[in-house]
């Protein structure tokens, strides 16, 4: 396929969305088969894009100096543009039910196709200013859709998101200029760009800047000293919830992360330092510390929150090991967790949308009443737990395999916080289910006679997401074959 | 050595009809869903029987990942444990029709569950790796919890819950050890006497020692081990009485068999034998053994009396397999063989009494066995088995255990163990015979006059009488196990 | 010598006649002659920087009257003057399109043609401190320009605005006092008052060693000076009130060009009369970096605080000049060049967030408090979209200008690799953060709708674009020259770069 097709891709949700704000629409229905048109037809490019294999480089403009925005189709590209590309469409669709009875549906619908196309813009790019050039843009185009309900908890909310970002941003900045200043170019290549000879004796402030930029990008990535605002922009619609704050938006922190550690510094300048210590104790902490808060947090969608701060730490972890098969790990949690978080995201949406309650004590009894929604719930749960046989346990055992096979004791202990956070996990999703199934014998099962299951605009990305979890629990073996090429830099 | 897809179906017959059981909306009348239990419990049964019989079975059902294949293989070992679960299940099954008639709403459930139950555990006995073993272990920890919170009280769920994260706990300490394991052995497949690749472990050994003491209290967890035995007094009192007899003679033997597993098929005896994770794992069994009589002594309520006659029994069982010594093993595996029968057999008794008189605890029952001779005179020869006195089966696992403790070369531990197992077989006869004897001699002051035959149906009475013969019947005629369970010693140790 | 050659000299005297000529004209005469002259002047810079750039002149001097030094007066112009000289014109005109409007609500009908005056001599005092070569006739203009801010501060006429008017005309003499003391010594030493002679005589003096300490006390004297002028933390005080109730096209050219001007004067300092070789080494850059990254963080932490929206963006300014002067402080000719570059994309930015600010304002009750502005960028789209693409530009997000003056400060701050790197890009870090904090909370609350009753019972009105037809080509213009800057950076730092190197 030409080169112009990633342009195609990037921008046809962002037109469609700006045209979905402005074209008339006489009744939902048009707007909805509209935008989920332009949508499925833009992630079908996507696929036709990394299926046909690796490309050059593509600048589209010069930017400063020497700088250009420019695009390119590697192995972390297909990673993470097929896995954006397949849950997009998916989510939009959750998103027609969800916000049926929202004002403002096409203002949402722009912002959140924009913010797909920014998001396939973070993932085609082919080096670190073009990436960070849509990092921003991503922060920017999913304001609006935090805010979305403009109560007072959302303005403070998005104001939180905002100031997190941007200034998560400005150190992922640092850690750009440094590559301009001491690498032989900003592209992406695997294995980094470093210039051992501008390094010269600077190797230990390199690697201070290294902190900084883990940090910054980490904030997206929601890393522990600044994950807060997860949770927070959890007031968000759910759809935006679902797709951004457990997929898009925090996945694109750890795939900056991942460029910057694997493409541009380079493992082999960071292995073995300091710095490969701090950043994996971290996510380490990261993962321990999300799990406990969202054991302490009975409102819904902030235990979920705090539980994707948790998970987002295990693909940190890997990455963190710093060695091909802890990138197959990362990797690979990072395509499972995303299919496991964006169904129990939508099954708490569903249940805030079909009874209007947030709290998990109100979900007394709900499992009877509500089957698909519990059921998938269930499975999800039990997925990040790490139950064999569902997708969580395979990228849990990647993960671990990788930290063994490092033979980095520090990776050893990280198995355990792994294991601890896997058992807070089971903690906190079990009690959700148990409680839906199991409820006291007392429950008075009047008070929740009218609840029932959504329609299928709601059911159907929730039951795809759910075999996805199955599925990716039974046969990885492709998926996991193609990480390893990709982590070993085939592409 | 066929490729027998008899296993499957033993394994999944159960489940599917247990998930159907779940899923469909409640029966119009309870004698179809008796009539579709029972069909689930008798074909799984007879399906069960005839693997056991042919042993030797394997079969290769799917690769998840690399090193990640599902995969049983039905070996020596496993027809032990096999042979518990088949016997045990069928009988308690049978019990339970008659006693969850009385929570008519719920039943459904309840057999879903346990019908599900049976099939994971007998996957259990048929795993062929520790990724298959570990996939069951999990399946098998979520389908019982419902079992235990089955009356959905306060406390009931948090002892489901308790009991839930307690196995998840000790399933995670499993789980570091198998990434570890991964890496350090030849094959995930369970190899008599150990799977160890020792090219690899050269230089590592003491990682692969935590990683070994980590599996052991993990799956320590399941069968009651101090340090995390402290959800299975408040679990197994709580469940009804069908699912404690399972749960105390089947699902804490599965923490048993994950150890042997790990001891004895990956790591290999050889291995851990005299270093600090055996006098460790010593340790801690005798301190169980002797922590587990001494609660159950003290303790009033009658379930949970048993409960914690588990945790010491179950640990006497570790005890013998912790010493790595012929004698000693032949013991344990004879004590797990035995103690599922007795404990079985005693937990439906105390759910008998319960059942027909609802008095739960110890000092209420008085009298007892006036009421209900058949139920007492099975609980009274269980007990005389438990506590080892001869000729009932108990005397001969504890008499094997005794000399293989004895015969080691571990200091201390080589007297301090049948120490430790005499007192606790005392402090057994302290817990248990006192409630036979005030159950049959309840003393001058005993109001004889309101008394009345309160003895279950024969649905109720029969597995429990079977289950108490088995009990004597083994410890009389016990050569055909011995040597069987020799062989099988031989070949691990 | 071609003809194009006399731009700079024609350009000054434009102005500055137009400013004569204006005092007996009527205020809408005035007006046109005053845009017609900026218009003029910008074309002929651009003019100029063409034929700079394609000739291989690179830069020259011009004697005033063909007489040569040390009795003639010279100027100098070469391709960073010319590009100096366009920007500000444009920048003058737009701040003035935009305040067009609002221009007679605030000034007393018959003082307006004094307004114009006022910006006409501004004009022509800053170009001529852009292009003269000679100290003296540099602090004669900086005086010109002092007064001419001073009256364009005072010309509201309220008490608020005489106030900060006369606290500016009080700070702004002590920065010239201090300035001309300078300029003394300097002429003590040397005996010159042409910058490229002084130069000689100082290199002299330098290798001789001799006046070590007076030269150092010198360039202390000038530079604080300056820094008084433009408002380098501490000495700011002066600022928020004057930007923040003069009027509007006031405020956007007093943040946006005269502190330039004196920021650009200072840059002639360094590289034309004291040499930046020397001026490293003295400790007057570690003080000064300091105090800028002091100011960096101290400005948007007042900023963050101010309800007022107009003094938070004129407490933005006090940070944007720290960056400014940061740049200064880590003593490379990378940062200098990241500092003339931030002094483009803040002239552009901050007169742009004062307009469009003016705007939000106006449609909220002319209330200036944070709160009353809730939905105001719904009710003037026009000034919305000014205020957050200034914004954007502010926190730096690619494709505007503000992006690459961060970029290059960070670039700036790490090849230089001295001690001052990490506080320089912690700070940046920091400050990029606090930008967030202020700029992204205002356009949050102006993109938070109220209800139409509520804008009724208030007494809120919607202005549409074709209601303000000049301010919305002003805006326009602005958002297109930031994006300009933004994404065409690359031959403006090489104009500014080989401006430079002319310098010397």
């Amino acid at each position: 396929m030409s080169q112009y097709w990633i342009l195609v891709a990037i921008l046809l949700p962002m037109v469609g969305g700006v045209a979905t704000r402005f074209i008339p629409f006489k009744k939902e229905k048009q707007m909805f088969f509209f935008v989920e048109m332009y949508m499925i037809i833009t992630s079908c490019i996507v696929w036709g894009l990394i299926t046909g294999g690796t490309t050059e480089v593509f600048h589209v403009v010069h930017f400063v100096n020497d700088l250009s925005i420019s695009f390119k189709i590697d192995g972390l590209t297909m990673v993470f543009a097929g896995l954006v590309s397949v849950l997009w469409p998916l989510a939009t669709l959750y998103a027609f039910e969800y916000m049926e009875h929202h004002d403002r549906q096409n203002t949402f619908f722009m912002f959140y196709s924009l913010a797909y196309g920014v998001t396939l813009g973070i993932s085609f790019a082919s080096d670190m200013l073009s990436m960070y050039f849509f990092y921003e843009l991503l922060t920017l185009s999913t304001v609006p859709l935090v805010m979305h309900s403009l109560e007072r908890d959302a303005i403070l909310a998005t104001r939180k998101y905002l100031y997190y970002s941007l200034g998560g941003a400005a150190f992922a900045l640092m850690g750009l200029v440094f590559l301009i200043v001491y690498g032989d170019t900003l592209e992406f290549q695997f294995g980094g760009v470093l210039n051992m000879a501008k390094i010269g004796g600077n190797a230990n402030m390199l690697l201070w800047i290294y902190l900084f930029a883990f940090l910054g990008f980490g904030v997206k990535a929601a890393i522990f000293p600044v994950c807060e605002w997860l949770p927070t922009a959890g007031v968000a619609p759910t759809p935006v919830t679902a797709l951004l704050h457990a997929v898009a938006v925090v996945k694109a922190g750890v795939f900056g992360i991942i460029r910057l550690t694997y493409y541009s510094f380079g493992t082999g300048f960071l292995r073995g330092t300091w710095v490969q210590d701090v950043v994996m104790i971290l996510a380490m902490f990261t993962a321990v510390y999300g799990c406990s808060r969202a054991v302490k947090e009975s409102h819904i969608k902030r235990r979920l929150a705090y539980s994707t701060v948790s998970n987002l730490s295990y693909i940190i972890f890997g990455v963190t090991i710093m060695t091909p098969l802890g990138l197959v790990g990362a990797l690979c949690h990072m395509v499972c967790h995303a299919v496991m978080k964006i169904c129990s995201f939508m099954c708490a949406g569903a249940f805030m949308h079909q009874t209007g309650k947030k709290y998990i004590f109100d979900m007394d009894g709900l499992g009877r009443k509500m089957p698909i929604i519990f059921v998938c719930l269930g499975l999800s749960g039990a997925g990040l737990m790490g139950v064999p046989g569902l997708a969580g346990f395979i990228s849990k055992w990647n993960l671990a395999a990788a930290a063994v096979d490092s033979k980095n004791p520090v990776a050893y202990v990280g198995i355990v916080c792994l294991l601890i956070s896997a058992l807070l996990t089971a903690i906190y999703m079990m009690s959700i289910v148990m409680r839906a199934f199991f409820p006291p014998h007392d429950f008075d099962k009047n008070t929740i006679r009218n609840a029932k299951d959504p329609g299928w605009k709601m059911c159907l990305p929730i039951i795809i997401c759910a075999v996805f979890t199955l599925l990716l629990g039974f046969f990885s073996t492709p998926l996991v074959q193609f990480f390893r090429t990709v982590a070993v830099g085939v592409y | 050595m066929d490729q027998s897809v008899l296993i499957l179906f033993a394994i999944f017959i159960p489940i599917v009809l247990g998930v159907y059981l779940l899923a469909r909306p409640d029966y119009k009348s309870r004698v179809s869903l008796v009539a579709n239990a029972s069909v689930g419990f008798a074909i799984t049964t007879v399906l069960s029987l005839v693997i056991l019989i042919e042993g030797d079975l394997r079969l290769d059902v799917f690769t998840i990942g690399k090193n990640m294949n599902i995969y049983f293989h039905v070996d020596d070992m496993s027809r032990v444990f096999g042979t518990i679960v088949t016997i045990v299940m069928p009988l308690v099954g049978i019990y339970a029709f008659e006693y969850m008639s009385h929570y008519k709403k719920e039943e459904k459930r309840f057999f879903g569950f346990f019908l599900m139950v049976y099939g994971v555990l007998l996957a259990l006995t048929y795993a062929g790796n520790v990724v298959t073993f570990y996939l069951f272990y999990e399946l098998m920890s979520l389908s019982s919890v419902p079992l235990v919170f089955h009356f959905r009280s306060r406390e009931a769920i948090m002892a489901g819950l308790k009991y839930l994260f307690y196995s998840l706990c000790g399933a995670y300490f499993v789980l570091f050890g198998i990434y570890f394991l991964n890496q350090y052995t030849i094959t995930l497949d369970f190899v008599a006497g150990g799977t160890l690749n020792m090219a690899r472990v050269a230089g590592s050994e003491g990682l692969l020692l935590v990683v070994a003491m980590s599996m052991i209290i993990g799956f320590g967890v399941k069968a009651g081990m101090i340090p995390l035995h402290a959800w299975l007094p408040n679990a197994h009192p709580i469940a009804p009485a069908p699912a404690s007899a399972a749960l105390s003679s089947l699902i804490v033997k599965m923490g048993v068999f994950g150890v042997m597993r790990v001891v004895y098929y990956l790591f290999g005896a050889e291995f851990l034998r005299g270093t600090w994770v055996q006098y460790t794992w010593l340790t801690l069994t005798l301190i169980t053994v002797f922590f587990g009589s001494m609660m159950a002594y003290r303790e009033k309520q009658f379930k949970k009396r048993l409960a914690y006659s588990t945790v010491s029994q179950v640990s006497y069982i570790l005890f013998g397999m912790a010493l790595m010594q012929s004698q000693a093993l032949i013991g344990s595996v004879l004590h797990i063989l035995f103690h599922a029968v007795i404990k079985s057999a005693l937990f439906l008794s105390a759910g008998a009494i319960i059942y027909k008189t609802g008095v739960e605890r110890v000092d209420e029952m008085r009298g007892i066995g006036k009421k209900m001779p058949k139920i007492m005179w099975s609980f009274t020869l269980c007990s005389l088995a438990l506590i080892g006195i001869p000729p009932a089966s108990g005397f001969i696992s504890k008499w094997y255990l005794a000399t293989g403790s004895l015969a080691t070369e571990i200091p201390v531990i080589a007297w301090l163990g049948p120490v430790v197992l005499l007192v606790s077989a005392l402090l057994t006869a302290g817990y248990l015979l006192p409630i036979a004897i005030d159950g049959f001699f309840p003393g001058p002051d005993f109001d004889y006059k309101h008394l009345e035959k309160k003895d279950p149906t024969k649905q109720m009475i029969v597995p429990i009488m079977i289950l108490a013969a088995l009990a004597v019947l083994f410890g009389v005629l016990p050569n055909p196990v011995i040597s069987y369970v020799t062989e099988l010693v031989a070949s691990v140790l | 010598m071609a003809f194009v050659q006399n731009v700079p000299f024609f350009s000054i005297m434009i102005s500055m006649f137009a400013g004569i000529v204006s005092s007996v004209l009527s205020a809408k005469t005035a007006r046109r002659l005053n845009i017609i002259a900026t218009v003029t002047i910008g074309l002929l810079s651009v003019w100029l920087l063409v034929f700079l750039i394609q000739s291989d002149i690179g830069s020259y001097t011009y004697m005033m009257g063909h007489f040569p030094a040390p009795w003639g007066n010279e100027i100098r112009a070469g391709v960073l003057e010319a590009l100096m000289a366009i920007v500000f014109c444009v920048i003058m005109l737009l701040s003035l399109l935009g305040g067009l409007h609002k221009l007679a609500e605030e000034v007393a009908p018959a003082k307006e043609n004094i307004f114009y005056i006022l910006v006409d001599l501004l004009l022509g005092s800053l170009l001529a401190l852009i292009y003269t070569n000679d100290i003296f006739t540099a602090y004669v203009f900086v005086e010109i320009n002092t007064l001419a801010a001073c009256g364009l501060i005072a010309i509201r006429e309220t008490g608020r605005t005489f106030e900060a008017a006369v606290r500016y005309m009080i700070m702004s003499l002590l920065g010239s006092g201090l300035l001309l003391m300078g300029i003394c010594m300097l002429y003590d030493m040397t005996g010159h008052l042409l910058m490229s002679n002084m130069k000689a005589s100082i290199d002299v003096i330098m290798q001789e060693g001799t006046y070590a300490v007076p030269m150092l006390i010198t360039i202390g004297l000038m530079v604080v000076g300056l820094a008084i002028k433009s408002a380098l933390f501490p000495f700011h005080a002066w600022l928020p009130d004057a930007y923040g109730y003069s009027t509007i096209s006031s405020a956007a050219m007093l943040s946006s060009l005269v502190s330039k001007g004196y920021i650009f004067l200072l840059v002639k300092i360094f590289y034309r009369v004291i040499g930046l070789e020397y001026i490293t080494e003295s400790h007057v850059l570690n003080i000064i970096f300091w105090f800028a990254i002091t100011g960096m963080i101290f400005g948007s932490v007042n900023a963050i605080w101010e309800k007022d929206i107009r003094r938070m963006v004129a407490f933005s300014s006090v940070a944007q000049i720290g960056y400014i002067y940061m740049g200064f402080g880590l003593g490379t000719e990378a940062g200098i060049i990241a500092s003339v570059y931030h002094m483009l994309m803040h002239s552009a930015t901050k007169s742009m967030l004062f307009i469009s600010a003016m705007g939000l304002t106006d449609v909220s009750g002319k209330n200036r408090d944070f709160f009353a502005l809730t939905g105001a960028g719904y009710r003037n789209k026009v000034a919305g979209a000014g205020f957050l693409v200034g914004s954007l530009s502010m926190v730096g997000i690619p494709i505007f200008a503000g992006f690459v003056s961060k970029l290059l400060f960070a670039e700036a701050a790490i090849s230089g690799a001295s001690w001052r790197m990490f506080p320089a890009i912690i700070t940046l870090g920091i400050s990029t953060i606090l930008n967030a904090v202020y700029f992204m909370k205002t356009v949050l609350r102006i993109y938070t709708p109220i209800t139409k009753e509520e804008e009724l019972e208030k007494g809120f009105v919607r202005i549409q674009w074709n209601q303000q037809k000049i301010y919305t080509v002003a805006i326009i213009l602005f958002i297109l020259l930031n994006v300009f800057l933004g994404t065409n950076s690359k031959p403006i730092l090489q104009m500014i770069e080989v401006g430079l190197h002319n310098f010397m």
